[in-house]
């Protein structure tokens, strides 16, 4: 063809394009039942036994159901059992599950489905594998029974599958839950109150649920993963925002109802703001935390690590991550979450009062430290990390120390702090992350406060005294014995700094005022919100 | 002509062979571990290993390529290490936002900069030029980043004209969709509307003072016919060709466009994965980008032969 | 022939006075003299920086963090405390570094495989399929990607940056010898037999020097923008030392209610960048008015 047609046939082209562009109908959105949620991180991907990052389970608790559920007080409570029973050498659990359960693709929940889902939890989870090791056998007796048998007792069965630290015991269908536990599950079918909507996916911007209409909530008022979860909003969109002044200023125009964390600096503009609510998002709120290095020099000597703990402000720390808002942060001299039952200060006096850096250099001094660099690794991509980055290197000047600053991302550090060799071949001498409060509430869900040496959590730390009144803990029968073993367990793994506690703070969420029913809590639960128009 | 199309499509083969071997080898020899990031904070050594392997991370370097050239023969781009979903599904997913934004912004910097350049060239040295390059050269030195936040704040907080942030698809109205991109767009814009613009009143500098010009003038034509006519015709291969380098620029750009409007596009995807060392994701969408660059280069050379009957392949 | 006394013509137009030299190409190109004088404060700045009032730039205060400008602290403090002052005055030494490294280092590594190129015809395909390969992934992107492979450094950052910008000065200095090839003195040295170090340089590299040092400063101009954002994506500098790009990023999170922290290393890059940027235009119409097409 010539030119002219050419350019004609394209001019037409176009033009019919925008025409049927202008005239496509605006879609409908029903606003009023839609809620437009701001997650902490992207939902990269969705297998809440696979990938246990806490965005995966706040979302896999929207589509999946556990056997059992923590209530505000941290007990256990029923949710999709009716009754249990334990035998009295308590060998063997008996679980009965809720008539009329059913999986969103319409069939019902059964005994096989449980038992392939906690079979596959239990090869991931922390308290699942003990429970493996300890087991005889995990059989569905009838379509709604299930017996769990065990060589011994487990006194902590309940608190394993109603716990909300990952991975959860979230029950699939037997054929999902077949999936090899290293490998990730593709469909996501579930019996929770909200169905996943595969099709509206898009990994890094967006997830969709909608209401499951055959969902049978429980009578009892919802708390936390207890009671009744009553969906009131029919669809629910995550909006993946990476960037916090887009999330603000969109929930200040109504783009968005609910953000999940608003960074601290930008709550008193969000007060401000007539149609925005703000307030604590977690009662339980967060430990950060950096770990010392224990198989190499320099903190391989617990002089050096105490030296390091003297010179540590706590308040410098949780400043830089809060700001001046003093209600959003409490030194921690220990390692368990404030407010809770097992919460200690024993052993702590090194983290309290005023810093004293003479002390401090002196302690150093005696140590083996020569004057070495330290290894520092500090992801930027994650504000609370980097901010403590920030301080930590100051903190290590102050003290005399030399250090080598390494800064990365969330994902080189994941691999860095896994590597065993010494800091000045690959390895490191220092890493920050934090914990959520809900991690740290007893030995059982605290990964990061086990001691056993080699096997241990990245740091590495070896403090038999740890360990023992760890097997203590799973041991005792009452509260007040817990309370004892915990302070002394706290005493034992401050003198030997299993890792750096730099504070407890708090963070907040916000949501617009035509939103209503959002509580605190370690997960943004989101039964028993509604919205109106 | 036709062969000459065919022709230069197979020069584009090898070309793509460069940038396939460099990005897959690139990405093989980078620390960072998807394996960890995925294995979440409280995953051991071991569990860590398991995934690993159960992603086939551990194989060796020829392994991997070949393999991964046998199935980009037959369009399959792997499936994303972090989403387990088709990486030609993932691009799919983002690729409208992406187009869109980069779409408007090239009319609208077209649109804004060919005109502010022939008057610039117009009126060489006068105030009217000056204002004009200077503005330009300002286009050139501010940080998108800075121009999107500027933009956002008066025109979308304060003044409430148009929405902060998102991205409305085409399919749900023309006009909320122009909405989501007119501020974008802007602010992406502002640098290609410099490049263009400066061109675009260099080369009219240089067409003007040609003969033929003078020719119309003494003819008796009126200034506009003849700038746009005469002049800007004769000028167009150099700003095409700096319009169709600039979109290498543009989709650089959208990157962080992208990211300060939270716009669900490629550039945000690109971003994501690359700093989770999302391997599959970062090689299919590195291809695409070039893919496209070499397309886009075609499509240039192809213009070549409509504006200047002169130019035969 | 008798000599024939030519009459003297009649000026067509008055003579116009043009004043030779530095200076008086100055006046005429008054853009030029300012961005020039930009410039050269914005080195003072970086040269002088510990004598202009500051303080460390990495010492923090978690007490006093996000303070408006006042008296103590002229530009107020960032999230950590720090001084945005200090901050901003040492961060202009990382962003005119990075500008100028990237700059010398792409063009000379440029200037080398271009003229291999241009010389050696079996190495020329090779070479700019390799080039056109890395022109066709967008700069920013390749950068991002290098950085991705090793951890935030100043030297890591001149390494990615450069590498994204060398395949276009390599384009620019080929182009430029494959023209000069042809020409008849540089035929006329090859077959008088000189060896081809001496050609390229007393005939080709003398010609390339001028659009390469315009394409320069073009170049350290992008370069100090490319910094900023892949300080902006979180892949740049590490925020101990402070540059001007990653003052802005930490800031950018607060710029609805601490304006402050992203405005005025905001106004300096851009000022340097605008700089830089008039003196490549300048540069451009001093050496060669023909080239302002070509570029």
């Amino acid at each position: 063809m010539d030119r002219r047609t050419f350019l004609k046939a394209s001019a037409g082209a176009g033009a019919f394009a925008a025409a049927g562009g202008l005239s496509a109908p605006a879609i409908a959105q029903g606003a009023a039942k839609t809620l437009r949620f701001v997650p902490q991180a992207n939902l990269a991907n969705f297998d809440p036994i696979w990938g246990t990052q806490y965005v995966v389970r706040n979302a896999a608790v929207l589509v999946w159901d556990t056997l059992y559920g923590f209530d505000e007080n941290l007990k256990p409570q029923r949710q999709m059992v009716e009754s249990e029973e334990t035998s009295s050498d308590g060998l063997t659990w008996t679980f009965k599950l809720r008539p009329g359960l059913k999986f969103h693709d319409g069939e019902p929940v059964l005994a096989k489905d449980v038992v392939a889902s906690l079979t596959r939890w239990s090869s991931r989870d922390t308290m699942g594998l003990m429970l493996k090791a300890l087991q005889q056998e995990l059989v569905a007796v009838d379509d709604r029974t299930v017996k769990w048998v065990l060589k011994k007792p487990y006194p902590k069965m309940l608190l394993a599958l109603a716990k909300n630290s990952t991975p959860m015991a979230f029950i699939m269908p037997e054929r999902i839950a077949k999936t090899d536990p290293f490998k990730q599950i593709e469909e996501y079918i579930g019996s929770g109150p909200m169905k996943f909507a595969k099709g509206e996916w898009v990994p890094g911007a967006k997830a969709v649920f909608e209401k499951f209409a055959d969902y049978k909530p429980r009578d009892e008022k919802a708390s936390w993963l207890a009671g009744g979860k009553n969906m009131l909003i029919d669809r629910i969109e995550w909006v993946v925002m990476p960037d916090p002044a887009t999330a603000a200023a969109a929930l200040q125009n109504g783009e968005v109802d609910w953000w999940e964390n608003p960074i601290t600096d930008l709550v008193p503009l969000l007060k401000k703001n007539r149609n925005v609510a703000v307030d604590i998002a977690d009662p339980l709120g967060n430990i950060g935390a950096f770990r010392m290095n224990h198989l190499h020099p320099p903190f391989n000597d617990v002089k050096v690590r105490r030296a390091v703990l003297m010179a540590l402000d706590q308040e410098e720390y949780m400043r830089a991550l809060v700001g001046d808002d003093n209600s959003l942060w409490k030194p921690l001299p220990g390692y368990f979450t404030p407010g809770t039952p097992l919460y200690s200060e024993a052993g702590g006096e090194i983290l309290k009062g005023k810093r004293d850096l003479a002390a401090a250099k002196k302690l150093l001094a005696e140590s083996s430290y020569k004057g070495e660099p330290v290894t520092c690794i500090v992801a930027q991509d994650q504000p609370i990390t980097k901010a403590q980055g920030d301080v930590t290197a100051e903190l290590l000047k102050r003290l005399g120390m030399n250090v080598d600053f390494v800064a990365t991302d969330w994902g080189t550090t994941g691999q860095r702090r896994a590597l065993k060799s010494p800091p000045g071949q690959g390895g490191w001498g220092m890493f920050h992350t934090w914990h959520a409060g809900a991690d740290c509430l007893n030995p059982a869900v605290y990964i990061a406060i086990r001691a056993t040496g080699e096997k241990a959590w990245f740091g590495w730390p070896d403090v038999p005294a740890v360990e023992t009144e760890v097997n203590n803990w799973f041991e005792a029968k009452n509260l007040d014995e817990e309370k004892a073993i915990i302070a002394r367990l706290n005493k034992a793994a401050l003198d030997s700094v299993v890792y750096a506690p730099t504070g407890f703070f708090l963070t907040y969420q916000a949501w617009r005022k035509n939103i209503s029913g959002i509580g605190k809590g370690p997960i943004p639960f989101a039964w028993g919100v509604s919205k109106t128009a | 002509m036709f062969a000459y199309v065919v022709r230069r499509i197979i020069a584009t083969i090898p070309v793509m062979a460069v940038v396939a071997l460099f990005v897959f080898s690139l990405l093989f020899i980078a620390p960072g571990d998807p394996a960890a990031v995925i294995a979440g904070d409280q995953a051991t050594p071991e569990q860590i290993e398991r995934i690993r392997q159960s992603l086939g991370l551990d194989r060796p370097f020829l392994v991997q390529f070949s393999e991964w050239v046998w199935r980009l023969l037959h369009f399959d781009l792997g499936r994303s290490i972090f989403t387990n979903l088709p990486v030609t599904t993932m691009i799919a997913q983002r690729i409208e936002p992406t187009l869109s934004l980069t779409l408007i912004t090239l009319v609208l910097s077209v649109i804004v900069a060919v005109p502010i350049g022939v008057l610039a060239a117009w009126k060489a040295g006068s105030f009217v030029d000056r204002a004009i390059m200077g503005f330009a050269v300002f286009g050139f030195s501010v940080p998108v980043f800075v121009i999107g936040y500027l933009l956002a704040y008066f025109f979308a907080l304060e003044l409430e004209w148009l929405p902060v942030q998102g991205y409305t698809p085409f399919a749900h109205g023309f006009v909320p969709w122009l909405e989501n991109l007119i501020l974008p767009s802007i602010a992406l814009g502002c640098v290609y509307i410099a490049l263009i613009a400066r061109i675009t009143r260099a080369t009219m500098l240089e067409v003007l003072q040609q003969d033929y010009i003078r020719t119309a003038r003494a003819k008796g034509l009126a200034q506009t016919p003849i700038l746009f006519i005469h002049a800007l015709k004769n000028a167009s291969v150099p700003i095409v060709t700096v319009i169709g380098i600039g979109i290498a620029l543009l989709i650089g750009g959208a990157v962080v466009t992208e990211s300060v409007f939270a716009i669900p596009g490629l550039g945000r995807l690109t971003v994501d994965a690359i700093l989770r060392r999302d391997y599959p994701v970062i090689q299919g969408i590195v291809l695409l980008f070039s893919f496209v660059y070499v397309l886009v280069n075609l499509g240039v050379d192809l213009i070549y032969t409509l504006i200047d009957p002169r130019i035969r392949y | 022939m008798p000599a024939v006394a030519t009459p003297a013509l009649p000026d067509l137009w008055p003579p116009v006075k043009i004043r030779r030299g530095f200076l008086g190409f100055l006046r005429r190109h008054p853009t030029v003299a300012i961005g020039s004088a930009l410039l050269i404060v914005m080195i003072a700045i970086a040269l002088f920086a510990p004598y202009l009032g500051t303080v460390d730039p990495t010492t923090l205060n978690t007490a006093r963090r996000t303070r408006a400008p006042s008296a103590d602290f002229w530009f107020g403090t960032d999230m950590l405390g720090r001084d945005i002052y200090s901050r901003v005055m040492y961060g202009a030494r990382v962003s005119l570094t990075v500008g100028f490294s990237v700059a010398i280092c792409a063009s000379l590594i440029g200037l080398a495989i271009g003229l291999i190129s241009g010389m050696l015809r079996f190495a020329d395909g090779f070479i700019m399929r390799i080039m056109d390969g890395l022109m066709s992934i967008p700069p920013i992107l390749l950068a991002i990607a290098l950085m991705a492979l090793t951890r935030g450094s100043i030297g890591n950052v001149i390494l990615a940056i450069t590498i994204a910008e060398i395949p276009r000065v390599s384009r620019l200095v080929r182009g430029v010898v494959l023209s000069l090839r042809e020409q008849p003195y540089v035929d006329a040295a090859i077959a008088a037999g000189t060896r081809t170090p001496l050609i390229i340089l007393r005939h080709i590299l003398p010609n390339t020097l001028a659009p390469m040092t315009v394409q320069a400063t073009y170049i350290c101009a992008s370069a100090m923008i490319i910094e900023a954002i892949l300080s902006f994506i979180g892949a740049g500098v590490p925020p101990i030392t402070p540059s001007w790009g990653n003052i802005m990023a930490e800031g950018r999170s607060l710029w609805q209610v601490k304006p402050f922290i992203v405005f005025f290393p905001a106004v300096f890059l851009s000022l340097t960048v605008l700089a830089v940027n008039l003196v490549g235009d300048g540069l451009r119409d001093a050496l060669d008015p023909r080239m302002a097409k070509a570029l």
